[in-house]
């Protein structure tokens, strides 16, 4: 056994050289494969609970289906005030859904994607074209450009900072938790492999050595600390993510 | 409900399909190059775009799958709804009327009945009062006549008796002259005497 502990790197199973100077070459990394899995996982989901939809006498997996598009519906209702935003819905719920599922999927021995920051800063990104497009919309683009020298000119600088730090700080809080849950799952179960190896090697002869190479403390405890790392980290920061998007956007399409 | 079967079958059909390619993937993957990672901390520029078309082809596919289906079923229910509700008010509306247009006719026919009753009791009144003047006018015309005749019996009687006053005065009379009076001499006498002491 290693006694080395080595984070979980996402692997890269097939380079596609293409040549193009700064973007590179295509690198079919865990993530991707791991991000299609997720929206197979989704989108069959979603089909599978849409079957056989009836107006009256409904089951309870219609029910199921219409309490999320409810809750998805209510979520962003109530944040923007209103049904201002209501094209809003699908692309939340689909953040929510992908952020959410990307991060428990670690809990079934895949690599979430979202512990790569590539994924955290493409979904940031597209929230940010979508923040500055509110903007702009509400208030034209003078407008837009006039809202970072207030309240007084000098301000400008740090407001353009600021401006750039909400997708920045939207990633990175997103991925650093995914990644820290990772880590800390990595140096649990590494732990207590060491622990169970140490333990089992007391038995003398052929069957201590065997049985050593066996992590069987492994069992029992990181289910109970996945419940903090996993579960609640990664649905927190699916929900804090999605809040954030709305939010965002409901205040970007305020006059300013 | 056959193509709903069939369309579940190919939806099965390509989730098994997918998850075999991912699978050959991994397989390549781990036999190429088990060693080749990508940094802990990185952004590649291709995951990055790949990222982006995934988060809106999974906005899209969450859109028809889950919430057009949904939505559409909810509209649908909404609809259901508010046509009870339009269906259960229109028939209050009507039954409101009716009732009102029922009240309005049993009042005209509590006034009717208590018309006809009205005009029932005069009348009986009319009938009542007729009968008992009829009634008192013939027995005032039986009293009167009942009177006439108690003064015409009299009358007779009292005649009678003259008569036979008369005869008898003049038989006493003839008795007592001993002689045979001329009847007829002396009738107009004792008749004139009588009606001096009837009258």
């Amino acid at each position: 056994m290693n006694n080395g502990f080595e984070v979980d790197y996402a692997k890269i199973y097939q380079t596609i050289k293409t040549g193009i100077p700064i973007l590179g070459d295509i690198k079919i990394t865990q993530t991707l494969i791991v991000s299609w899995i997720v929206m197979i996982i989704i989108t069959g989901l979603c089909i599978f609970l849409t079957r056989n939809l009836k107006v009256e006498n409904i089951s309870k997996r219609q029910a199921f289906a219409e309490m999320l598009v409810e809750t998805g519906n209510n979520f962003v209702r109530n944040n923007t005030g209103g049904n201002k935003f209501d094209n809003l819905i699908p692309f939340v719920s689909a953040l929510f859904a992908t952020s959410v599922v990307s991060n428990l999927i670690s809990l079934i021995g895949l690599r979430s994607p979202t512990a790569d920051l590539s994924t955290e800063a493409a979904w940031a990104v597209v929230v940010f074209v979508m923040i500055t497009a509110t903007k702009i919309k509400t208030n034209g683009f003078g407008g837009y450009l006039k809202g970072f020298t207030t309240p007084i000119a000098v301000m400008t600088p740090f407001n353009i900072l600021s401006e750039l730090a909400t997708p920045v700080s939207m990633a990175c809080r997103h991925f650093g938790n995914i990644l820290s849950g990772v880590v800390i799952d990595g140096l649990i179960y590494w732990a207590l492999g060491l622990a169970s190896a140490a333990l089992l090697k007391l038995i003398p002869g052929a069957v201590g050595a065997f049985l050593s190479n066996i992590p069987i403390l492994g069992l029992g405890l990181p289910a109970v600390t996945g419940v903090y790392f996993d579960w609640f980290s990664g649905c927190m920061q699916a929900f804090i993510f999605c809040m954030l998007t709305v939010m965002y956007i409901a205040n970007a399409a305020e006059e300013g | 409900m056959n193509e709903k079967k069939n369309a579940g079958k190919s939806v099965w059909l390509f989730i098994a399909l997918l998850a075999l390619f991912v699978a050959v993937l991994f397989y390549t993957g781990y036999t190429k190059s088990v060693s080749d990672d990508q940094d802990l901390v990185t952004l590649v520029p291709w995951t990055f775009i790949i990222q982006i078309c995934n988060l809106f082809i999974q906005v899209y596919l969450i859109k028809k799958f889950l919430f057009k289906p949904i939505n559409d079923i909810l509209a649908k229910r909404q609809e259901l709804a508010d046509r009870a509700i339009r269906e259960a008010r229109d028939a209050q509306t009507k039954a409101d009327s009716l009732k009102e247009q029922y009240e309005s006719s049993l009042t005209n026919a509590h006034a009717e009945a208590a018309q006809i009753v009205s005009d029932a009791q005069r009348e009986a009144q009319n009938k009542a009062d007729t009968m008992v003047r009829e009634a008192q006018e013939e027995v005032a015309g039986i009293k009167a006549r009942a009177a006439a005749d108690i003064e015409q019996e009299k009358k007779k009687a009292i005649n009678e008796a003259k008569d036979e006053i008369g005869s008898l005065a003049m038989d006493i009379a003839g008795k007592v002259v001993e002689k045979e009076i001329n009847e007829a001499d002396h009738k107009k006498l004792i008749d004139d005497f009588l009606n001096k002491v009837g009258a």
